[in-house]
């Protein structure tokens, strides 16, 4: 599903080039939830950000459903991003002019399908994440958990083959982050959507099936299950 | 992307961006109205104008006459060398019944027939009140042919009947007056009173219509024995209603009386006329042709010359009012431009400004998979959505504008005898002027279009 292959990067101001990424290698097998954990300047967000085809890395290579997304020019990848990729942020990145249902719909419009076929899909998706009643309300009129509820079934309208989500529950207090990771949980089992989570929290990573542990650009700990994991290259996660 | 979609977010924001909106609204009605009104003060007094001169000077219609071969006086003789007897119907240079009838058939001509000429003669009526007319002898039948209408009566062939215009009916005074108020002029020029008291004279009407009346020549007041030619009685069955926009005094100057060519032709016997072609039966020494619209006058007035007859048209009068309007339109048009263009700037700066403000939320659009050409249609359509609503209310303003003008004309004019000009709006100006509107729009939406496109999605969603 996803394979990350030597990717290697650094941020250049001036002359002076600041390396945030060492040659990072994993992949992500179709319908896993994957926590990407690291603290703040560990470079896990950067990695999202290569993932998903919002910068192009310095070396390596990315495979999303066997496409290479480095090589893509931005018209194709926006296009690769339309169908493939689906994202859920920190700050839930609504657009408050629109509806709940015309937000969910949005990834949709971009690929020109039908309003009756966005609309069945959409309310079908709020339902799924239980604010059907909300879908004619504004995202202002909304609770934070709310509007990321809003935010996954945006995500999840394209049934992409990844979605990342960067802190989806960073914003949030503890109770609405544990709907929030349930709701997530439950989609992954129930549509076997493949789900890269970005998070500083270990308690959230370790719901996780895998987690990856970044520390200052390295990749430092894979874990494959939250039961008796077994780091590889025997190193453990530290916060 | 569908289009209703397009729409549907441009018009989302449009709504939502009230003073961006209303800023880009403002500049584009201005430019647009400045553009409607301009275009239509100009076409409202070409149009006035035109229509004045069609008037005094009947752009529509070609006066045709013999051209060298035939004499001005006598019937004989002139550089054609060809007498009466000699010629046939096609002769170069006569104006014959024949030619007559070949641009009668021509496309485009509406009348073609004679207006022959028979000079100025003395009208009397069976009361012995007298006035200088013009005669012409013509079809009388095809009188409304040539933009004439009937206030009494109408047209007839019937030989001895005659047709006055409303001038002819005016200023209709006995010798004796005449020659009282002749003399008084002649003694004292400056005299205002006998101006008024001749002016008021002038204009008095009079019931011609059915009545008599004779032709005669001028009386010889040097030879007071000579003796004057009369005509026999003509009976007026038709008063021609007055010119458009010409007041009484106007016509008092300008008396005509129209009669069959017969009857010319037994007027030029009796009173012993000799003018040119008036004695000779299917040669005239004037015509006129009516075409069906000054555009083809050219066309016309063309192919009758190959008929080697002399043409005249007033269709000078109406290029020389094209140029002039033309600059002023030019004018008009180049300072709606030129307030568009400053609109354009203005939106130019204000649409930059919302792009800027925007750029989160095009980062967004652009992660959930909006490519760069969607994101620069929906900032296109957006700019031109603003230029069409500044356009339709540019419309409405226009409207405001001409109503207001027309009222200060109305004031400034007063009661304005015939047709005073209005300013219309051409129903054409409107779509032209949205047009531009939209026009502008959407060329002062590219930059920012573009620039929104390009924003980088990264960069964009980026919190500090």
């Amino acid at each position: 599903m996803l394979r990350v292959e030597n990717i290697t990067h650094s941020f250049k101001n001036g002359s002076e080039s600041t390396p945030v990424l060492h040659d990072i290698n994993f992949t992500v097998n179709p319908g896993e939830m994957v926590a990407l954990l690291g603290s703040s300047g560990s470079g896990k967000s950067t990695l999202l950000n290569l993932m998903a085809g919002l910068m192009k890395p310095m070396e390596g290579d990315i495979y999303i459903a066997d496409h290479s997304i480095v090589k893509m020019s931005e018209n194709k990848l926006s296009e690769f991003r339309r169908k493939h990729i689906g994202f859920i942020f920190q700050a839930y990145e609504l657009i408050t002019s629109l509806t709940v249902r015309e937000n969910v719909e949005l990834p949709l419009v971009f690929q020109s399908v039908s309003p009756s076929i966005r609309k069945q899909k959409s309310l079908s998706l709020l339902e799924k994440v239980g604010i059907l009643d909300k879908a004619d309300l504004f995202p202002s009129q909304l609770s934070g958990g709310q509007q990321q509820r809003v935010s996954i079934a945006r995500s999840l309208i394209t049934e992409p083959s990844v979605i990342f989500a960067d802190e989806p529950t960073g914003n949030l207090d503890s109770k609405t982050e544990e709907e929030i990771i349930g709701i997530l949980l439950e989609l992954n089992k129930t549509m076997n959507t493949t789900f890269i989570i970005v998070t500083h929290e270990t308690d959230v990573a370790e719901q996780m099936q895998r987690i990856f542990a970044l520390r200052d650009g390295y990749l430092v700990s894979e874990k494959g299950s939250l039961v008796g994991m077994e780091p590889k290259g025997g190193i453990s996660i530290e916060n | 992307m569908r289009i209703s979609d397009i729409s549907r977010l441009a018009w989302d924001q449009v709504k939502r961006r009230k003073v961006v909106t209303g800023l880009c609204m403002a500049g584009i009605s201005i430019g647009c109205a400045a553009i409607i009104v301009a275009l239509s003060i100009g076409e409202s007094a070409k149009s006035y104008s035109e229509k004045q001169l069609n008037q005094s000077f009947k752009m529509d219609e070609i006066t045709v006459t013999a051209n060298g071969g035939i004499p001005s006086h006598g019937g004989e003789g002139g550089g054609g060398g060809a007498t009466p007897e000699a010629s046939d119907k096609l002769d170069p240079g006569k104006l014959t019944r024949q030619k007559l009838d070949i641009i009668q058939g021509l496309k485009h001509v509406n009348a073609a027939a004679p207006f022959q000429e028979l000079g100025y003669i003395q009208m009397l009526t069976m009361d012995n009140r007298i006035a200088d007319v013009q005669v012409i002898g013509t079809d009388l039948r095809l009188l409304t042919k040539y933009d004439k209408t009937f206030l009494q009566g109408g047209g007839s062939d019937l030989p001895r009947m005659a047709v006055l215009n409303y001038g002819a009916t005016l200023g209709l005074i006995d010798d004796e007056t005449n020659q009282k108020m002749l003399e008084g002029f002649r003694n004292d020029p400056y005299n205002v009173q006998l101006r008024e008291q001749y002016d008021s004279l002038s204009v008095l009407p009079s019931q011609m219509y059915q009545q008599q009346f004779q032709l005669q020549q001028f009386k010889d007041y040097s030879n007071p024995a000579s003796k004057i030619l009369q005509s026999a009685p003509l009976r007026v069955i038709g008063i021609l209603n007055k010119a458009s926009g010409a007041d009484d005094l106007m016509e008092s100057y300008n008396k005509i009386i129209y009669v069959s060519l017969e009857t010319a032709h037994q007027l030029v016997e009796e009173l012993s006329m000799t003018n040119g072609t008036v004695g000779q039966e299917g040669v005239y020494n004037s015509a006129i042709v009516k075409v069906d619209s000054t555009d083809n006058i050219v066309q016309v007035e063309k192919l009758i010359q190959k008929l080697t007859l002399t043409t005249s048209t007033n269709l000078y009068q109406l290029e020389q009012l094209a140029d002039e309007f033309n600059m002023v339109k030019k004018v008009a048009l180049g300072v709606g431009v030129f307030i568009l263009i400053i609109a354009s700037i203005s939106i130019i700066v204000a649409m930059t400004m919302s792009t800027h403000q925007r750029r989160r939320q095009i980062g967004i659009m652009k992660v959930l998979g909006a490519n760069m050409g969607q994101i620069r249609n929906m900032f296109i359509t957006e700019a031109a959505l603003l230029g069409m609503m500044g356009g339709m209310l540019g419309v409405l303003i226009s409207y405001l504008i001409v109503f207001g003008i027309n009222k200060l004309i109305g004031t400034a004019a007063g009661p304005v005898p015939g047709d005073g000009i209005i300013i219309n709006i051409p129903i054409m100006t409107i779509p032209i002027g949205i047009a531009f509107a939209v026009m502008t729009g959407v060329f002062s939406g590219i930059y920012p279009a573009i620039s929104a496109s390009r924003t980088n999605a990264l960069t964009a969603i980026k919190r500090d």
